[in-house]
This record gives C-alpha cells, structure tokens and sequence, in this order.
C-alpha cells in the first residue's frame, strides 16, 4: 500500500478514535467536570439572569389591538449602506430586526422580505452570518401566504441571532441589538398610539417601564464594554421619563390564584398609571434616542 | 477509482469527524425537549432559556408577564438531574427602602494642646503649637464609625408558586390582570434519582445537565358573550 494510502487510512480511522476517547473514559470527562465546575461557582454571586421580551411579542399585541400599520415609522431600508462604524451596525440590526417583526406582524409581505435581505447584510457586517443561511431566506420566501408562519420565520431569525450570540459569548452586542431592538417597537407603539382611543396600548407603553429596567440589569454586566457604557447613559433619560409614573395600588397583595373556571390567574398587587403628558413625555423621549440610532449622519 | 481513493477517505474522514465531536452546549434545549402546549394560540416567547446546571446549582430567570396576556412556562431537564427539580415562581419589585449605612475610618487621635490648654490662644496670640486649633495629634490612630440614613433601591421577592407543594409539577399556565416581573428560580436537588417522563439527550456527566424554561404566551381569550348582539 502506498504511504499516502496509508496515511489517509491512519486518519480515517485514528481521527474518530482521538474524537471518541475524549468523549469516553472516565479520566478525561472527571478533568472536564473539574473545569465546568470551577466555572459554575464562579457564577454563583450573579445567579439572576434578565430575560429582554423580543420585538414580536409587543408587535403582535399592537396589531390585535386594532392599530393601523404605519410604514413611515420603519428606519428607510436605504440607510443600511451608511452605517461604517460596528456599534452602529450593531445597534440598527436591532432597529431592522424590530422593523422586520413589525412588517411581518401585519403582513406586509414585500416590505418583509426587503427587510429581512436588509437584516442579512447588517448581520454580515457585525460578524453574525452564521446565524441566517441560504435555508432561512427560502422560509421566509415560502411562507409569504401565511402571516402565521412568516411571523414564525422572522421570530426564528431573530432567535437564531440570539443563540448565536450567547454561544459565542457576545452577550454585550446582544444586548446592544436586543436594547435597540426594543427601543424601535417602544417607538413604533408610542407613535401609532392615540392616548384618548388606545387605551391597551397606552397601558402597554407604561409597562415598559418593568421591561426597562430589566434592559439595564442586563446591559449592567458589561460595563467593560465602552458602547453598553454609552447605552446605559442614553437610557438613563428614559428612565427618567418612566420614574414619573406611579403604581397604584389595588387594595389587594399580589397572588397567582385559581379561579372558579379552574384557571390560575396572576392578579392584585399594584399596576403603573400614565397620564397624557408623561405619555407625550415617553414618546418624544423615546422618538430622540430612536432618531439618534438611525441618524446616517452620527 | 484507484486515483481518486485517497482523496475519498481523507474527505470521508473529514465529515465523519465532527459526529463524534463532544457537545458542550445546552442551547435549543428548552425547544427541543420542552413538550410545548397542544393549543396552538400559544406561541413560543423569546424570553425563553436553556442553561447546564450542575446538582446542588440553584439560578433565576428573571422575565416581564404582560396584562392580557396567558402564559405557559414549562420546564425540561436532563434525566441525570433527577425528577424533583424545584421551580418557584416570585415576583420581584424595586422598593426603596432606608437603610443605615455604617461607615468605618482610622483617622488621627487629637488630645488637648498643652501649651494654650485648648484655647488655641497663647498670650494674646495664636498658640502655634495647635496653630490656633486647641487641639494636637497624639500620633495615633483611632477607629471613627459614622452612621448615615440613606434610601436604597432594593429588590424584594415575594413568593407566589412552589412546585414542591404541587407534587414536582414542571408546568403552569396562568392569565395576566397586572404587568409584573417575575423570577422563576430553578433548583437542581443535590443527590441524584433516576427520572421518568421527560425527553432526554446525551448525559455530559453524571453531575450536570441541561435544564430548559419553555416560556410560551397568547392573548387572554375573552369569554362569554361580547356586544349587544342584534
């Protein structure tokens, strides 16, 4: 046999074994746990991990709350080309993902397809096309006859975004991306919202002030990183908009109860009211920040 | 054919490869082996989470439940980890709280000025040994505690489900009247148990596993009879 044949033989057969040895055999998986185990306990002083709701979530409830699409509200698919700098790019993925769900919430299937080609090249740029392939595109093309399954396909590309990114341990620009991402749905609700009619989506918008808050418990484990920094600062006048609504209280302590119907029901406690000028408050606040992401010209 | 066997098994051995390759990752868990609801209004939440966890490990999930919507959270975990994983449910609020707030310094041990008896006036004039202070330093050093009130922000957690008093359900599904944050906090018992019921895949190891919070949510269903009808 000649050595070359021998050589690949060797491979074929010795690269599996090398794989399988590490799998198996008590000694190397004990020295593995030893490594997994260090890392875990070093986990333990920051045991809570602050989940971000992701943009289809509040774009799905805004469309069964009977609001109109707006498609003047969406970040123009031609400023994509003008973000250079990677924080940018990064932070207007999130408005592009965010946009996506919203076109896709209502079914507008041609803009949805351009926005998801938009999300691709951004996603390129930062380094996360791994998490869109060829596979994904021809879903999403498929399923332009059914809202359902469209809204499912775009939730998977932004899922599969955030997997990539946890797995890679770039937990600081899915923070950026997830924050921006929530501050264009925040956007949206707040401008397509009339305080005096809608009256769930005001309701909506003053919740945010929990989600907020989850947002910066998140982003605060990365204040290594000089843009989360930057992030957490812009967020602070935000913040300040929602610390002027106040929580009434309903009389009753907090309870997760079942009811005569049998159905468990998370009630009492107290909930946030919002008047008319915190609302417009919020809104132009929110409107700022948002505009200052998408501005071409930072 | 003889020309191209070399190339074929080293091609052969290159694709083969990765399948043995050992898996760290708990990722996709939570959507791959958390059975979800068979009511197909439900619709999966990115709030969603696997994790390795390892025996004795407790870790919370903390996720925003909105008014008017149902949520279903379920959770899946590796048999190795056993059956009686603990999962709680509390809700966390921000409430400010005063609290004293106890400082400790070392700072220079003073005693009265000999030579103006801790007037800081010596015939008439300024006593220069104190420079007019009245007092000198001994040289030592003396702990000084100084207390202040200040108003923190701290979280408060209250209890509103154990699974533990619910015969170890991995399961619950619930209808949201108030916006609320909720941490689901998930223990891992410390001694191991065979488990029964729920899927699994490969063990890592005999002390870790995966474990999967499948958070799914829909609208409320309004029931009963809406409008004035005719």
């Amino acid at each position: 046999m000649k050595k070359q044949s021998k050589l690949a033989l060797a491979l074929l057969i010795g690269f599996p074994l090398v794989m399988l040895t590490s799998c198996g055999g008590d000694e190397p998986v004990e020295k593995m746990e030893e490594e997994i185990e260090t890392s875990v306990n070093e986990e333990e002083g920051n045991k809570t991990y602050y989940q971000i709701p992701s943009p289809d979530e509040m774009l799905g409830f805004i469309k069964e709350s009977g609001l109109e699409f707006n498609g003047e509200l969406l970040n123009p698919i031609e400023n994509a080309d003008k973000y250079t700098i990677p924080n940018r790019q990064a932070l207007n993925f999130g408005i592009y993902s965010a946009d996506l769900a919203y076109t896709a919430s209502f079914e507008e299937f041609d803009k949805t397809i351009k926005y998801f080609g938009t999300t691709q090249k951004l996603a390129d740029q930062i380094g996360i096309s791994s998490a869109f392939d060829e596979a994904l595109l021809e879903k999403v093309q498929g399923s332009l006859d059914n809202v359902d399954s469209l809204v499912a396909v775009t939730n998977d590309s932004y899922f599969s975004v955030v997997d990539y990114l946890e797995q890679n341990e770039q937990g600081d620009k899915l923070g950026i991306i997830a924050v921006a991402g929530w501050i264009e749905t925040v956007y949206i609700v707040a401008n397509s919202t009339d305080y005096n009619k809608d009256k769930a989506a005001v309701e909506r918008l003053a919740d945010q002030k929990l989600t907020l808050e989850n947002l910066q418990d998140y982003l605060a484990k990365y204040t290594d990183n000089a843009d989360v920094v930057e992030l957490l600062t812009v967020l602070t006048g935000l913040e300040e908009a929602f610390a002027s609504l106040e929580e009434e209280d309903s009389g009753s302590g907090i309870s997760l109860k079942k009811k005569d119907d049998g159905k468990m029901v998370l009630g009492g406690g107290s909930s946030i009211k919002i008047t008319e000028e915190q609302f417009n408050a919020i809104k132009n606040k929110v409107s700022e920040i948002r505009n200052n992401i998408i501005n071409t010209e930072a | 054919m003889k020309k191209h066997f070399n190339k074929i098994i080293l091609a052969t051995a290159i694709v083969l490869a990765p399948i043995f390759s050992f898996g760290q990752y708990c990722n996709h868990f939570h959507s791959s082996y958390c059975y979800a609801s068979e009511n197909e209004m439900y619709k999966p939440n990115g709030q969603s989470k696997s994790a390795l966890f390892s025996k004795g490990q407790t870790s919370e999930l903390s996720i925003i439940v909105y008014k008017g919507q149902d949520y279903r959270i379920s959770l899946c975990m590796d048999e190795n980890l056993g059956s009686q994983v603990e999962f709680k449910l509390y809700e966390t609020v921000k409430k400010k709280v005063e609290k004293v707030i106890e400082t400790k310094s070392m700072e220079n041990e003073m005693k009265k000025c000999a030579t103006c008896s801790g007037s800081g006036e010596a015939d008439g004039e300024m006593c220069y040994d104190c420079e007019g202070e009245g007092n000198v330093e001994t040289g030592n050093e003396v702990e000084v505690v100084s207390k202040e009130t200040k108003l923190v922000q701290e979280r408060v957690k209250e209890l509103l489900y154990d699974n533990s008093a619910d015969n170890y359900a991995t399961e619950i599904e619930f209808s949201v009247e108030s916006t609320r944050r909720l941490t689901i906090e998930v223990s891992i018992p410390g001694s191991g148990g065979g488990g029964t019921g729920s899927k699994t895949k490969l063990i890592k190891s005999g002390e870790m596993g995966c474990v999967g919070i499948l958070v799914e949510h829909m609208t409320t269903p309004i029931t009963g009879f809406y409008g004035t009808g005719f």
